[in-house]
């Protein structure tokens, strides 16, 4: 594909943006974009259609997509000198996108809007590098090869501070989840 | 490690999973035609040239540059698609032309714009009550320019609308007036290359003297942040006269005219 668009054929960059717009977006959307994620997006795929001189023969296409799009994310969030902040995430995360239905048992629906305003307050008080290493690899998706290319590590690396990354993780979350009931709650 | 432990690291991991899906959206997979021909848009409007592998010496990369003439050539017909792509009939076709494997290009003389560019018309119009109803807000009309001769409605991003009202100068050239629903955020000038004018039209309104292509930014009555990106041919005049609605003027080239304009603006036209 990336051949035949160096031949002269930008239709078949299209396919490979129709194929890697939802995982940019969901990347963008992961690395702190917000609502602008679709712009960051698109720049990030006319930077990638640029650069594309420069793209490796035989590398995955995915990995350096993405590492464009978490450059673009970066370099928006701090043009605007605007961090969106976790509340402003948890807003938007909580209006823009009902995880739990409508049918749901509210009791249930209120942990599980709980859980994952803690899962992303924990994963906020993680270092860069624990924090991207996660994203990539859970958020994303990604398999270890994939990370270790997208953040230009080695794959032991990778392994490494990904599991230090989850057990810090976990000790940093509260034990309550969604689908179990809490103990000790009196009654109101 | 106990096994207690390993379990709750594998739910972890699935929870951040699907804490990763949640942020997919309803589009999902459906904006990615979308977002390929805006992708595509943006490279034919900029003349991005065809991203050939790096060579390993400038000399050789010239050799294959000859050599290859079908490339310089397929270059050469991304230029002229370039000016195509600025009126709106032809963007439809490259959106067609996008959506199947092939080129297609006509040679179309008449579609190289006049010195300065040429303001886009209304495609596809609409009465005004009709673009009222469409968009979801009321357009406003400047009384100095009175009723619009054509008025069109296009799509923004999630579900907004933008409404254009089009007049044909004395000239027969065009002005149009975008309307977006939200208002500016002004912040975006520390990103302009070119910095604007800052005039007082009973608000703040900000004059782009040279045609470009401009980013800014808008809130929308939800308080969250959207971006435009508008090509300009000319001279534009960008106001929140309402706080509700953000106006970009174009095709009016003195400012003095363009404020004139600005201030007839008094509210939500009646109908």
């Amino acid at each position: 594909m990336i051949a035949r668009v160096r031949a002269g054929q930008p239709e078949a960059y299209a396919e490979l943006v129709r194929a890697h717009t939802s995982i940019a977006l969901r990347a963008a959307a992961a690395l702190g974009a917000g609502a602008d994620a679709e712009d960051v997006v698109q720049q990030a795929f006319v930077k990638a259609y640029c650069a594309l001189g420069r793209f490796r023969d035989g590398a995955a296409f995915r990995p350096w997509l993405l590492s464009i799009v978490a450059n673009e994310t970066r370099n928006t969030v701090r043009a605007a000198a605007r961090r969106t902040t976790l509340a402003g995430r948890e807003a938007a995360l909580v209006g823009a996108d009902p995880v739990i239905p409508e049918s749901a048992d509210p009791a249930a629906a209120t942990l599980e809007t709980e859980r994952r305003a803690a899962l992303l307050a924990a994963l906020e008080q993680l270092s860069e590098e624990h924090r991207l290493v996660v994203t990539y690899r859970y958020l994303l998706e990604m398999d270890e090869r994939e990370t270790a290319e997208a953040l230009g590590w080695p794959r032991g690396t990778v392994k490494s501070r990904l599991n230090r990354a989850l057990r810090r993780l976990r000790r940093l979350l509260p034990d309550v989840r969604p689908g179990e009931t809490r103990e000790g709650g009196a009654p109101a | 490690m106990s096994g207690g432990q390993e379990e709750e690291l594998r739910r972890l991991r699935e929870e951040l999973r699907a804490y990763g899906r949640s942020l997919d959206g309803p589009e999902g997979a459906a904006g990615g035609g979308t977002m390929a021909e805006r992708v595509l848009a943006r490279i034919l409007a900029e003349q991005m040239p065809v991203p050939a592998a790096v060579p390993r010496s400038r000399l050789r990369a010239v050799r294959r540059w000859a050599r290859t003439r079908r490339r310089s050539l397929l270059a050469s017909l991304c230029g002229l698609l370039t000016v195509l792509a600025l009126t709106p009939p032809v963007r439809a076709a490259v959106t067609d032309w996008f959506g199947f494997h092939g080129v297609e290009v006509r040679h179309d003389p008449s579609a190289v714009p006049s010195p300065g560019g040429r303001v886009p018309g209304c495609a596809a119009p609409v009465p005004l009550e009709e673009a009222s109803r469409r968009a979801g807000f009321t357009p406003v009309v400047p009384e100095m320019l009175g009723p619009p001769n054509a008025v069109s409605v296009g799509a923004l991003p999630h579900g907004r609308s933008l409404v254009s009202l089009c007049w044909r100068d004395d000239d027969g050239r065009t002005i149009r007036l975008d309307q977006f629903p939200g208002r500016l955020d002004f912040s975006f000038t520390k990103t302009v290359r070119e910095q604007p004018q800052w005039l007082d039209v009973g608000g703040q309104a900000l004059w782009f003297p040279r045609p470009h292509v401009l980013t800014f930014w808008m809130i929308d009555a939800e308080g969250r942040r959207f971006t435009r990106e508008e090509r300009t041919a000319g001279p534009t005049l960008l106001w929140s006269p309402t706080g509700t609605v953000t106006l970009r003027l174009e095709g009016v080239r003195s400012r003095e005219r363009a404020l004139e304009i600005a201030t007839s603006v008094t509210g939500p036209s009646d109908r």
